[in-house]
């Protein structure tokens, strides 16, 4: 027999030839599987090195620790008619160092550290206390109020007795209170709800999250309302409507520029025209939604038009033969069946302009803003900018603080990337 | 020869334009066709098509009759399809083409600027070569053409209306108990007849397929060549098919392109028995094509 007999069981040098070829376009394909594993392998290992390296920083930023302490409202040091005047922490702190067995010396420097581990939100409870019930002075009342911040980081772990006393902000006498207090039920941990109830404050065991989230969504509110309507409406037209001439050309290469665009130059576009132009308040939610609707519209408007692009023609055919007009062809058929990939481009770009800090420096978003904004025209701070402000605080407990306000942004992204998968699955149906 | 063949010119388009020019002012069908046929429809006259600027349809001069089912033949590229788009302009839909020349349907041009296509569209439905129901149930989908246009003025019109339509599409038993089911879900002849049920639907005067069966098999197309036959009574149909032997079932007047051109029209018998010109005999035995 000759080797035409079976290509397969031959043994002719034409099958040998086959034979190796076939081998190396196997080896060809199992290493570009291989390839093709540890890129993801390399993409898995980085994004656990990130979530973790921000969730051991973070996750003590999402409890807290609050002392109850018996005080005794000393009429004598508390004016019954301005109890907001009375140095309540002083009092307290005083109190508490006797009550410790600590001889305090003359300077009163014991009672001084003592204060030092007390957060000031201790007065403001004190004084409305005593406000609302002027009866309770001679009396002695439970008060709890949160830990000064490096009270916090101790009994966090994040200032140790290792570290020499000299180098670090709880001297070793502070500690031994701090543990006492703990033994003796005083100093409970509880989950941090403040970081989620409270504005941004100076102090950081009193600085929450919610002036930003609250910031951020206002914002977020008038980047939609602005961007999905004119991004999704200029799309349809150029996609729909538009001659397909020189001026339409050049708008469609802009547009392409213009996503490209570095988002601070949108921030300083903002600046010169919301601002100094049309003088909106500074800072406010209107003028970063604005920004970010301009940042956003490029993004939505090609993502709009590839979806717009990928109906089959075979529909609009369908809908025009059948008399529709256009925009009946597009309202009624077209842009329905676009409608995943419009939702989905449309999320994306909002989730993109949630993250985006750089434009909110330029329009004033990065000064500190105490308390919950309520309206769009006051200023607010934003999630992204509150991290920026809080990573370079001082104080070291900000930096938890800065992690836990990252894995509060990437969650909320989370719900927004989440959303747009349902909205896709939904809306997706077969032609 | 008794049939009248409408000669597309051929050779240089110079000389062809006057030849197509004495052709207008002719009765197109006379005493001579061997059957009797009904009153022209579309009458088209040297109708030629440009894609920016390409021609892709050179002086056609065509006339359709009514309650006739009239092939348009020829190899991939002839124009047959570009033809049948003029007749509902359909190519306005594509940027850059241009239509010269006149189309007449019971006299007026549709061509004329006071025609909206849109209108002009529920006269003259359309079924294309892939079955394209729209993503909705199938009651929506013959429902569609009605509401648009206003054509029902109640709910109970409206159930008539679909019912009528899909019983003429002889789909009305396959479908009548999942109604609002979605259409794409059923097999692509049925897809195809509902497709024909949301053309006729509006009451068009005339109906053009563009390849109706080129998706189908053997099965479905027989059910499609049957229906055809059926609306024959009661429209005229204008369609593009690439199988000889679908034009000769069920076409009673066929047309042969080549080039862009009209090379041959008459009796579907006469054109694939006795062909007059050389090119149609060769195509229509398979030499080319």
């Amino acid at each position: 027999m000759t080797d035409a007999a079976s290509p397969m069981t031959g043994v002719s040098p034409r099958t040998q030839r086959l034979k190796a070829r076939l081998r190396a376009r196997y080896a060809r394909e199992t290493r570009f599987r291989w390839y093709g594993r540890a890129a993801i392998g390399v993409a898995l290992a980085f994004l656990v090195i990130l979530l973790g390296s921000i969730i051991t920083q973070g996750y003590t930023a999402f409890y807290a620790h609050t002392v109850t302490l018996p005080v005794y409202m000393d009429p004598a040091r508390i004016d019954r008619s301005y109890p907001q005047g009375a140095n309540f922490e002083q009092i307290v702190a005083e109190q508490q160092v006797r009550r410790l067995g600590v001889q305090d010396d003359e300077q009163g420097s014991k009672a001084s550290a003592m204060k030092a581990l007390l957060s000031s939100e201790l007065k403001f409870q004190a004084a409305k206390m005593v406000a609302r019930q002027p009866s309770l002075l001679g009396q002695t009342v439970p008060i709890a109020a949160p830990l000064s911040d490096d009270a916090e980081m101790y009994l966090k772990g994040k200032i140790t007795r290792d570290q020499p006393e000299d180098q670090r902000r709880v001297s070793n006498a502070q500690m031994d209170w701090l543990d006492k207090m703990k033994a003796s039920g005083a100093i409970r941990a509880h989950f941090n709800a403040a970081l989620f109830t409270k504005g941004d404050s100076t102090q950081p065991e009193l600085a929450g999250l919610l002036g930003a989230v609250v910031g951020s969504a206002l914002m977020l509110m008038v980047t939609a309302l602005i961007a999905i309507p004119v991004g999704v409406g200029a799309a349809v037209w150029l996609e729909e409507y538009s001659p397909r001439n020189r001026i339409t050309a050049i708008i469609e290469v802009n547009i392409n520029n213009l996503a490209a665009v570095p988002s601070i130059v949108y921030g300083l576009l903002g600046l010169a025209l919301f601002i100094n132009f049309l003088h909106l308040p500074r800072a406010s939610p209107l003028v970063g939604g604005l920004v970010l609707a301009l940042m956003a519209l490029p993004t939505i408007i090609i993502a709009t038009r590839s979806s717009l692009k990928a109906v089959p023609p075979s529909i609009r055919e369908a809908a025009l033969a059948m008399g529709a007009s256009r925009t009946q062809t597009v309202f009624g058929h077209v842009l329905p069946l676009a409608m995943p990939g419009v939702m989905t481009g449309a999320i994306i770009s909002m989730a993109h302009a949630l993250g985006e800090t750089a434009p909110l420096l330029l329009i004033g978003m990065i000064s500190f803003v105490p308390g919950v904004p309520h309206a769009i025209d006051e200023p607010v701070g934003a999630l992204p900018s509150l991290i920026y402000i809080w990573e370079n605080a001082s104080e070291r407990a900000f930096h938890e603080r800065t992690a836990a306000a990252i894995l509060v942004l990437l969650a909320f992204m989370i719900v927004m990337n989440a959303a747009a998968v349902l909205l896709r699955r939904r809306f997706e149906r077969r032609w | 020869m008794k049939s009248r063949i409408l000669r597309a010119p051929e050779g240089t388009s110079n000389g062809g334009a006057s030849e197509a020019a004495t052709l207008t002012t002719v009765p197109t069908v006379g005493a001579h066709a061997s059957a009797p046929l009904g009153p022209i429809k579309i009458a088209a006259r040297d109708v030629s098509v440009f894609y920016g600027d390409k021609q892709a349809l050179f002086d056609v001069s065509l006339d359709i009759p009514d309650k006739t089912v009239t092939a348009l033949i020829g190899p991939s590229g002839c124009g047959k399809s570009t033809f049948l788009r003029t007749m509902n302009r359909m190519n306005d839909t594509i940027p850059g083409t241009r239509v010269t020349g006149r189309i007449e349907m019971d006299g007026g041009d549709i061509n004329d600027r006071k025609i909206d296509p849109v209108l002009l569209r529920a006269q003259v439905g359309m079924v294309f070569q892939k079955p394209n129901p729209f993503p909705k149930s199938i009651y929506e989908n013959v429902a569609y053409g009605p509401k648009i246009h206003g054509l029902a003025s109640s709910k109970g019109e409206m159930d008539e209306i679909v019912q009528k339509s899909l019983k003429r599409a002889g789909l009305w038993d396959e479908v009548a108990d999942r109604l609002h089911s979605p259409g794409t879900g059923l097999s692509g002849g049925q897809q195809q007849r509902l497709v024909i049920a949301r053309a006729i639907a509006v009451e068009p005067e005339v109906i053009l397929m563009d390849e109706p069966c080129s998706a189908l098999d053997p099965i479905a197309t027989a059910k499609i060549e049957e229906l055809i036959d059926e609306l024959r009574e009661r429209y005229c149909i204008v369609i593009v098919t690439h199988s000889m032997a679908q034009a000769a079932r069920v076409s009673q007047r066929t047309a042969f392109f080549h080039m862009g051109k009209l090379v041959e029209t008459g009796d579907t018998e006469e054109i694939f028995t006795n062909p007059r010109e050389r090119r149609t005999l060769d195509y229509i035995t398979g030499r080319f094509g």
